[in-house]
């Protein structure tokens, strides 16, 4: 074997595999003309291969696959009741809901629902003391209000009223 | 892939069976093909032409076509394969009805001698492929079998091009080196066994 078979070889098996460029092609070519260890190389590549096919082809035209599409047939319909599980995880995976752009809106519904709804149950309600009237008077004058609005506060609100004015005749 | 084929995939992918059925006949001799070369054994070959196209009706929803079809079925097919010899601890004997060969040249019907030794051939070679490292058997069958291209390969296989021409190279000179002993390599090609010296063992 000449030292330039060591570079051919591996484009010997791209060319044996039909893969070469057309330079390697080329070179490969002008090799294979005065190397009689390459051209052994390659025969026997192609003898491989041949003894290899030979019996796969045999088996594919000997076969009937008829039977055997029943069998996967039969195979698919027992098992093709789908759990309500199943069932939803398809629907959600269906192509033509997401082709059809309906989870954009929808989302950005929900989204907006959930957000208003969050505002409304954590607006804080103000909370009033419930407030224990202590003291009440009432007057011509005036009114007093007292009451204890809780922690010791007291709160005392008056009101004056004045003398009511009649509104002059028109 | 042809507008055709797409709309048989969308079919199936709604779970339409006579559209698998269409797929089953388009491809069922190439899953064939590939399952018999790695496995070398009728039954078991079908079994996992059966289990293929189940797993396929069964996920092909997550086929979103990036790739092409046949590459995403001949990578469930690998994967079912190897599995397949995974699982098994030896792959038994050939039948009786394998030991047929394949078609000879009229030259080599015509000697018995040559018969026997394509027979043999045949033989040593189903050995030879046993002994492969399932990785470089299914480099073998999808290139020598199926005739893939390197890129064909590497998508079916989940590897690089290199990888895949790496698988080849060790796969074959590890096959040459087994047969080394028995016959003359350049006389191994069928048709062309005229000439082909069996090396005499034990040196007789």
């Amino acid at each position: 074997m000449k030292d330039s078979c060591s570079s051919i070889s591996k484009r010997l098996e791209k060319y044996f595999d039909n893969e070469a460029t057309d330079e390697e092609k080329s070179l490969v070519g002008k090799h294979l003309l005065s190397c009689p260890p390459c051209q052994s190389a390659l025969t026997s590549m192609e003898g491989i291969r041949d003894l290899m096919k030979g019996p796969v082809e045999e088996a594919v035209q000997k076969e009937d696959f008829s039977w055997v599409w029943q069998k996967i047939q039969r195979e698919i319909r027992i098992k093709e009741r789908p759990t309500r599980w199943e069932y939803f995880l398809s629907w959600l995976d269906r192509p033509s809901l997401f082709q059809k752009r309906v989870w954009m809106p929808a989302a950005a519904a929900i989204i907006i629902l959930v957000l208003i709804t969050a505002q409304l149950l954590l607006k804080k309600t103000p909370s009033y003391p419930d407030p224990t009237v202590v003291v009440y008077t009432e007057s011509q004058t005036h009114n007093v209000m007292v009451y204890e609005s809780g922690k010791g506060m007291v709160t005392v609100i008056w009101l004056f009223e004045g003398p009511e004015k009649e509104l002059p005749a028109s | 892939m042809s507008h055709e084929e797409a709309e048989l995939i969308s079919q199936c992918q709604k779970g339409d069976q006579e559209a698998l059925k269409e797929i089953f006949d388009q491809y069922h001799k190439r899953v064939y093909r590939i399952a018999y070369g790695m496995v070398r054994q009728r039954e078991e070959a079908l079994d996992i032409v059966q289990e293929v196209f189940i797993k396929l009706f069964r996920s092909i929803r997550n086929f979103k076509g990036k790739s092409k079809f046949y590459t995403y079925l001949y990578r469930m097919t690998v994967n079912t394969a190897i599995d397949h010899t995974r699982r098994r601890e030896k792959i038994p004997p050939l039948s009786l009805d394998e030991g047929k060969g394949i078609q000879l040249s009229e030259e080599v019907e015509s000697r018995p001698d040559r018969i026997l030794l394509h027979k043999e051939l045949k033989e040593k070679v189903k050995e030879a492929m046993e002994k492969l490292p399932n990785d470089q058997r299914m480099a073998l069958v999808l290139r020598g079998v199926e005739g893939l291209s390197y890129q064909e390969m590497a998508e079916a296989m989940g590897c690089s091009i290199g990888t895949v021409m790496s698988r080849l190279h060790y796969g074959r000179k590890r096959i040459q080196e087994w047969l080394k002993d028995y016959v003359e390599l350049s006389d191994l090609r069928a048709g062309h066994m005229g000439s082909a010296p069996i090396k005499e063992e034990n040196g007789e």
